[in-house]
């Protein structure tokens, strides 16, 4: 029984951790409807800024989470206003190549940069936990958990009531009538894309705190973003948080019963089915 | 006199005097995934062509040799790695093949070389299902996959306390598949009792699960075979669950400079194994002795060697041995050349058994105030153990 509750612990954590990289996912293929390849790319960006935050101006790594969120949105913004725009009323496919072609890139700048080498962001109270009850809760997961909780409120509270967060899901509904009352869709778009890259940029921090980094990373991430995306439904914040739950505690709960080699197995077959049974998302709503 | 008048003659004359090369060509990550290993290949192939070509290369007949390589990024991608290995051969019409790195790529490159009986000396793969199909072509510079444990099994039955259950956890690659198999049978024979026995998908990246089923079920020693990617993971997330059984070996990753450096003082406790130690009492023809080695390529390419770097050093010179005693670059003559080769280089005693692979015995070692400590080399312990481990925060 307390191994069972515990799996279920671990799983809820490493959700908490899967919605906020999905989350920057999700905003940018709801409102761009771009599925942006190189998410992934941007985590691992985020890692490295948060590793040589810690390891070599002795930041914390959470006090070092802003500042990794602030330089992803700056690239972010500039992948948008320099690159993006100039395809955004061509085809969905043209968009998915240029998103894949922009993951190469910063993937083999990432080698050339900051070599092939395995890094760990590693604080003094890395290996830290609580026991409550015969269960080991991690300190570094909960804190991120709670930080991706955090996050996940907030952004949606930012697009339900600040004007910006209005002009985003304007231009989300019908581009036309977002335009004729005021919004500029470049400037909402780069600040969209800027935004999904910034919290692409705090999951990599925090994945580097429980994680290993180097510069291939990002693939898999991406792929675990967008399963939670198809699950969580691309309209609500929160459903994403719901999503990377859902994935951790299935995930955890495969590998728990029927073996650690299935997990993947179990995700995508859950892509799979949801994609034949409600291709607007588990939680979305029906089209 | 001569030898030395011939030194002085031959060290005043201008290098590119060579009458004829010959070409090593090998396939190796340089990018992608598993660079971070396939980079102690690239580096060993060339610090040895460099060595032996300084030293006057290779001797055929009575003429000089100079090695060429011809070294090409397979951006760890195994179907890219198969088309340069045909592409080495037809297009860049190279005389031999060296390995790239992984029992994965080892496995589907060295078919390449069966086919048009071209000889592979790779110190990449140790995969006992490399040498399980009948090649004849390929020789192998890394001892048995399925022995790796065999030291650490043979140190766990004289430990006091001795432990009683064990873990063996192992990824779903070439490589470690064949770990395990070979694991399980030296575990049953030691007499030690297997209570979880669990394969992984390659790369995963949580291990919650596994450590949390390690800890109730009360595992004594556990035994991983992983890549490093891996194994930095299990021993992370290891910590943060207070997991923390009496022994932990990996297969990878200990012996390795990158692996101390990334997890830092959680690196200690760690044990694996390694076939090499850059101790000075292995002598070489080209590079003195290993010590003198692993110094030389720390300068050179500023990180530390460990047994990837030698094994690939020994197949380069292993070749030369082989063109050498062959008279002739001739496939087929260096191939029966290879099948006898037996010579002393800082990796070891080099020379293949029938189905082409070496026989060295596994140091087990453990990382012990940050530094790889020998701890036992099949007859006695070298040092002593830290046994059980302590707690993660006294590490």
């Amino acid at each position: 029984m307390a191994l069972f509750v515990q799996v279920l612990v671990s799983g809820i954590l490493l959700g908490g951790l899967y919605a906020l990289m999905a989350l920057g996912l999700a905003l940018v293929w709801g409102v761009l409807n771009i599925v942006n390849l190189s998410h992934g790319a941007l985590i691992m960006l985020g890692a490295y800024v948060t590793y040589f935050l810690v390891t070599g101006a002795h930041f914390d790594p959470f006090a070092a989470l802003p500042i990794a969120a602030a330089v992803l949105f700056a690239i972010g913004y500039a992948i948008q206003r320099g690159i993006l725009n100039l395809v955004i009323r061509g085809p969905m496919f043209n968009t998915l190549l240029i998103t894949f072609g922009i993951e190469v890139v910063l993937m083999y700048l990432a080698q050339l940069w900051f070599s092939a080498d395995y890094r760990t962001i590693n604080p003094g109270y890395a290996g830290a936990s609580y026991a409550v009850g015969g269960i080991t809760i991690p300190f570094v997961q909960l804190i991120a958990f709670a930080i991706a909780i955090g996050l996940t409120a907030a952004m949606w509270l930012f697009l339900l009531h600040s004007r910006t967060g209005r002009g985003i899901r304007a231009a989300a509904q019908n581009l036309v009538a977002a335009r004729l009352y005021g919004v500029s869709p470049k400037r909402i778009y780069a600040l969209t894309f800027g935004l999904g890259a910034a919290l692409a940029g705090v999951a990599g921090g925090l994945y580097g705190t429980v994680s290993q980094i180097n510069p291939y990373i990002g693939g898999a991430l991406t792929a675990k973003s967008f399963v939670i995306a198809i699950i969580g439904g691309l309209d609500n914040p929160l459903w994403v948080i719901v999503g990377g739950l859902f994935l951790g505690v299935i995930e955890s709960l495969t590998a728990l019963f029927i073996g650690p080699t299935y997990r993947d197995v179990a995700s995508f077959g859950i892509l799979v089915l949801i994609l034949i049974v409600r291709p607007s998302g588990l939680l979305g709503r029906t089209a | 006199m001569y030898a030395f008048l011939f030194f002085i003659a031959f060290s005043f004359l201008p290098a590119p005097a060579w009458a004829q090369q010959v070409t090593l060509g090998a396939s190796v990550q340089l990018t992608g995934p598993v660079a971070n290993t396939g980079r102690y290949y690239k580096d060993a192939y060339e610090f040895a062509a460099e060595k032996i070509n300084a030293a006057g290369g290779i001797a055929i007949g009575s003429t000089r040799h100079r090695i060429a390589l011809k070294i090409l990024d397979n951006q760890s991608d195994v179907n890219l790695s198969v088309r340069q290995y045909v592409q080495l051969l037809s297009q860049d019409k190279v005389n031999f093949l060296l390995g790239p790195f992984a029992s994965n790529f080892v496995l589907a490159d060295s078919s390449i070389a069966e086919k048009t009986r071209v000889p592979m000396v790779q110190g990449g793969g140790a995969s006992d299902q490399i040498y399980s199909r009948g090649y004849t072509h390929v020789f192998g510079t890394l001892p048995a996959a399925s022995n790796y444990f065999g030291s650490t099994i043979d140190a766990m039955t004289r430990l006091d306390p001795r432990p009683r259950t064990v873990a063996l956890l192992y990824a779903d690659d070439a490589f470690d598949v064949s770990v395990a198999k070979g694991t399980r049978e030296l575990l049953k024979r030691a007499g030690l009792k297997t209570v979880i026995d669990e394969r992984y998908s390659t790369n995963a990246s949580d291990f919650s699960v596994l450590l949390s089923r390690i800890k109730s079920g009360k595992v004594d020693a556990v035994l991983v075979a992983g890549h490093e990617t891996e194994v930095l993971n299990f021993i992370r997330q290891a910590k943060s669950l207070g997991v923390s059984p009496m022994l932990q070996s990996f297969t990878v990753g200990v012996p390795s400079a990158d692996f101390r450096q990334a997890l830092g003082r959680d690196a200690n406790g760690a044990s694996g194994m390694t076939a090499w130690l850059p101790s000075p009492a292995l002598k070489d023809q080209w590079f003195g002795d290993a010590e003198k080695f692993a110094r030389e390529w720390k300068a050179r390419y500023g990180y530390e060697p460990d047994y990837h770097a030698a094994a690939g050093v020994a197949a380069v010179e292993a070749f030369v041995n082989a063109i050498q005693s062959a008279g002739s670059v001739d496939p087929q003559k260096v191939r029966d050349a290879l099948a006898k080769v037996s010579f002393d280089s800082l990796y070891g005693h080099v020379s293949f058994n029938d189905q082409g692979q070496i026989s060295l015995p596994q140091i087990m070692i453990q990382i012990q105030d940050g530094k790889v400590v020998p701890i036992y080399a099949g007859k006695e312990f070298l040092n002593k153990l830290q046994y059980p481990l302590a707690p993660w925060d006294k590490r």
